[in-house]
């Protein structure tokens, strides 16, 4: 096997010149200098840089013989083994020297190398850079988009829209919003402008009133602003940044109306909105006639119902249930009489039973209260309905009719009562009396016990059919009855829903079958509801097995209402207690 | 490795030490603990404060959570800027990396909280989203960065990058020469194989390291069917073979290039589309007040 040399230039004009020689050695040196077998005038090449050998094996060896190695097929090293079939090449400075097979013999083209001019290019193949866009333009395109469809298109449509609400269409703001309406004002998803008038304006009481015409105030705002609390560190900066940018407050509608807290109805508010002011208040507000009150549980005055002290006037004032309040309804009702079960009441019930629906144990409480249709509160007491069965008004009859004062007339019954009597058939009828008087007259006569002031005198007697139940009273000089003013709600700036106590029997919390005397007030204290109610804190960190949690807004209302309060409201809905 | 002292300034022995550490680890983890504190201190105050009807950003907690999540996210920002001007000492580039991490980490929990748990499909949530990828990206970076340049550097078996290149460049001349006698269907596979773009590689391709329609597979495979006699053809399929094999270390290695850059592919942008929503969130907030 001998070495083929080939030699490969290129001219200045780019023509290839190949020229072929063999030569018969075993052994080539590689160098710059001039002996060499193959010369490289290359300065990065040394003098005497390698020696290429026949290999037994049909291979070629390859040995850098100066300091400097050499590299075969793009990798450095100092010596490597090269099979001419398979081929390779190696490379000494600028010139690569291809390895391979040539009729027998071992073929080293030598050949320049070009300088890498797309060196650079190809190393920034390697990174990302060269497949993807810069990170710079793509940082401006989507802060562009972010800032183009979230921020410019939503205010310019805002400031563009139609003054009208009904016509104006803001196009873009629904991604504004933080979160769903409540349930109330779900209608105005869409229409963010309703609310939210003026750009960086806070959303206003006027706007909210707008639709919201009768929503009371909780109290004169001067008495507001003294009785409320200052605020903790958290309510200050909250306070310092809504006055920073503007909003009105303390006390606006947003500051308790919460909004974009969900679907739902609003929850109603938590026990420390109320107990902020009612908890200290008589310390801000002495003239207040409320006591403090933080937690049902806890911290709340006994309950100060509005009982009847003069029923001629109409005249009711609030005395607290520790103070032993008496009440003056202007009726006689011993509760104890009519529901002791072995009285003369329960046997009269019993006889009545079946007809009048009263029980054959005697009276119960439902025989007389009637709940109202909604079950919160208890009908008006009818005495035609509910006393009359056993009171009976019947004076008098005549043939199958039975004569009746009537009920609430007193006029009348006096009227009724003074001729009673006097037209039943008279004992001596058209008989001619005899003597001197009158002779030959008919003469009518009655020999029944004497009626007239006697019987209305008995009528309104303790003992008489009105005396019974009633006081009598003078009124312009004439004998009248004092009006009956039974309240139909003791408590009126606190909800109470009997419907929600069906499982409590009434005695347990109105001790009515003790009462020998219409002027207790048959309520029960605070304490009595503590048995079962809590104050929402306690709920919370004990969650006692059959305890209610009751915040402020299951009894009270912030806006004076005729409604329930909030959180009844939210339990009715969910049919708690029901 | 001993550095250079530097320049009006003797190095002492724990110094050096020092700088060896690396930003992770920095004054024995310093920023970490800071950052932990604020998240401890941002989770107590959350479970503690209890905001009605429930929280939210737009809560005294809320708006503290919220500046300090916008402040950060400001502050983290211009690492951009800060990393180009490398200095010493406790302000040095080292600890405001190692601040920038951990911080960083931090707003997970800020943020969070900031939001209330209340999520929607609003400019509020995209600013949010953007931030957790933004600090997803971050991650990842830092996983790679500890994990990958070994991997690289076995790959390329001491071999530079230009060094790589140029090997299949000497294997490309080579089969050249050696496809010479080759007949016109052939010869075509080989150009196309030889013809093949080195770096044409897309993101996806590079990441999944599956290379599709690779020319030099393709001339391999119909080779490999050649006349077993052939002599010109064998030659030819071995020198495939043998820049099959480079060019696939080669892709490896471009494989691993993209998995370590590609996290700053999405921070970097993702930080600047960040910065853009934030600024519409809080706009938003204040112009719908």
């Amino acid at each position: 096997m001998t070495f083929r040399l080939r030699t490969v230039s290129t001219t200045a004009d780019g023509r290839r010149i190949v020229r072929d020689k063999d030569v018969a050695q075993d052994v080539l040196t590689v160098g710059r200098a001039a002996e060499s077998d193959i010369h490289l005038p290359d300065l990065a090449v040394e003098p005497n840089h390698a020696r290429i050998a026949l290999q037994s094996g049909n291979r070629v060896s390859v040995e850098a013989t100066g300091t400097l190695g050499f590299a075969l097929d793009g990798r450095s090293g100092r010596s490597a083994s090269i099979d001419p079939r398979t081929g390779g090449e190696l490379r000494f400075g600028s010139t690569s020297i291809l390895v391979g097979e040539d009729g027998g013999a071992v073929l080293l083209t030598v050949e320049p190398v070009a300088d890498k001019v797309d060196g650079d290019l190809e190393a920034d193949g390697m990174t990302l850079a060269s497949v993807l866009p810069g990170k710079r333009k793509l940082a401006w395109i989507l802060a562009g988009l972010i800032l183009a469809l979230f921020l410019a298109l939503p205010i310019a449509s805002n400031l563009l829209r139609s003054p009208d609400v009904k016509q104006s269409n803001v196009v873009g703001d629904g991604s504004w919003t933080p979160g769903p309406l409540s349930l109330a004002h779900h209608q105005l998803e869409a229409k963010c402008e309703a609310c939210h008038v003026k750009p960086f304006e806070s959303v206003r009481n006027e706007t909210c009133m707008s639709c919201h015409k009768a929503a009371h105030d909780h109290a004169p705002e001067a008495r507001l602003a003294m009785a409320r609390a200052e605020p903790g560190v958290g309510g200050k900066i909250l306070g310092g940044v809504a006055h920073m940018f503007g909003k009105e407050g303390p006390g606006a509608c947003v500051d308790c109306h919460r909004e974009h807290e969900g679907l739902a109805a609003m929850p109603p508010p938590a026990q420390q909105f109320c107990a902020d002011c009612h908890g200290s208040l008589k310390d801000r507000l002495p003239s207040t006639k409320l006591g403090n009150a933080a937690d049902f549980g806890t911290a709340h005055p006994e309950f100060s119902p509005a009982v009847m002290v003069d029923p001629v006037a109409g005249l009711s004032r609030r005395i607290p249930l520790d103070a032993n309040p008496r009440e003056n309804s202007g009726l006689a009702f011993p509760h104890k009489l009519h529901l002791d079960p072995r009285g003369g009441v329960a046997k009269m019930a019993a006889t009545l039973a079946g007809g009048k629906g009263y029980g054959t144990s005697g009276l119960a409480c439902a025989d007389c209260h009637r709940p109202t249709e909604d079950g919160v509160r208890f009908k008006p007491i009818v005495m035609e309905r509910d006393c009359e069965a056993c009171h009976s008004l019947v004076y008098d009859k005549a043939g199958p009719v039975f004569r009746k004062l009537r009920h609430g007339d007193l006029d009348q019954a006096i009227a009724d009562v003074s001729i009673a009597g006097n037209t039943a058939e008279p004992v001596v009828t058209g008989r001619a009396r005899p003597g001197d008087y009158g002779a030959n007259q008919l003469y009518f006569a009655r020999f029944t016990r004497p009626v007239g002031g006697g019987l209305v005198a008995g009528m309104l007697g303790k003992d008489g059919v009105c005396g019974e139940c009633h006081v009598t009273t003078l009124k312009a000089g004439r004998v009248a009855i004092v009006p009956v003013r039974l309240p139909a709600r003791y408590i009126a700036h606190g909800w109470f829903d009997h419907s929600a106590h069906k499982q409590t029997k009434c005695a347990e919390c109105h001790a009515a079958g003790g009462s020998a005397s219409a002027a207790d007030v048959l309520l029960p204290k605070v304490a009595e509801c503590r048995t079962c109610h809590v104050g929402e804190q306690a709920a919370s960190m004990f969650t006692a097995k059959g305890k209610v949690p009751s915040s402020c807004a299951m009894c009270h209302t912030y806006h004076p209402s005729p409604a329930p309060p909030p959180l009844a409201r939210r339990e009715r809905r969910q049919g708690v207690g029901g | 490795m001993t550095s250079a002292p530097a320049p009006g300034g003797a190095h002492t022995g724990r110094k050096i030490s020092a700088d060896r550490e690396g930003f992770l680890r920095h004054r024995r983890f310093r920023w970490l603990k800071l950052a932990a504190l604020l998240c401890v201190v941002a989770v107590v105050a959350y479970a503690l404060v209890d905001i009605q009807p429930r929280p939210n950003g737009g809560s005294w907690l809320g708006y503290t959570l919220g500046t300090i999540g916008a402040g950060l996210i400001a502050w983290l920002s211009l690492l951009g800027v800060r990393k180009r001007a490398m200095t010493r000492g406790a302000w040095s580039l080292k600890a405001w990396t190692s601040a920038h991490v951990y911080l960083g980490l931090s707003l997970i929990v800020v943020a969070t909280l900031h939001t209330g748990f209340q999520f929607g499909w609003n400019v509020h949530t995209l600013a949010y989203g953007l931030m957790m990828l933004v600090i997803a990206s971050g991650v990842w970076g830092i996983v790679v960065y500890a994990a990958l340049p070994a991997a690289l550097s076995a790959n390329r078996e001491e071999l530079t990058r230009e060094q790589m290149i140029e090997g299949i460049r000497a294997v490309d001349r080579q089969l050249h020469a050696a496809a010479q006698p080759l007949g016109r269907e052939p010869a075509e596979l080989v150009q196309a194989a030889l013809d093949e773009d080195l770096f044409a590689g897309s993101l996806i391709t590079r990441l999944s390291g599956a290379w599709r329609s690779c020319a030099t597979a393709r001339a391999i495979d119909r080779f490999a069917l050649a006349d077993a006699n052939d002599e010109a053809a064998g030659k030819v399929e071995k020198l495939l073979i043998r820049r099959k094999a480079q060019l696939d270390r080669l892709r490896r290695q471009m494989r691993l290039k993209a998995l370590l850059e590609v996290w700053l592919f999405v921070h970097v942008p993702a930080t600047i589309a960040l910065l853009a929503a934030l600024t519409a969130h809080i706009v938003s907030v204040f112009y719908y007040w």
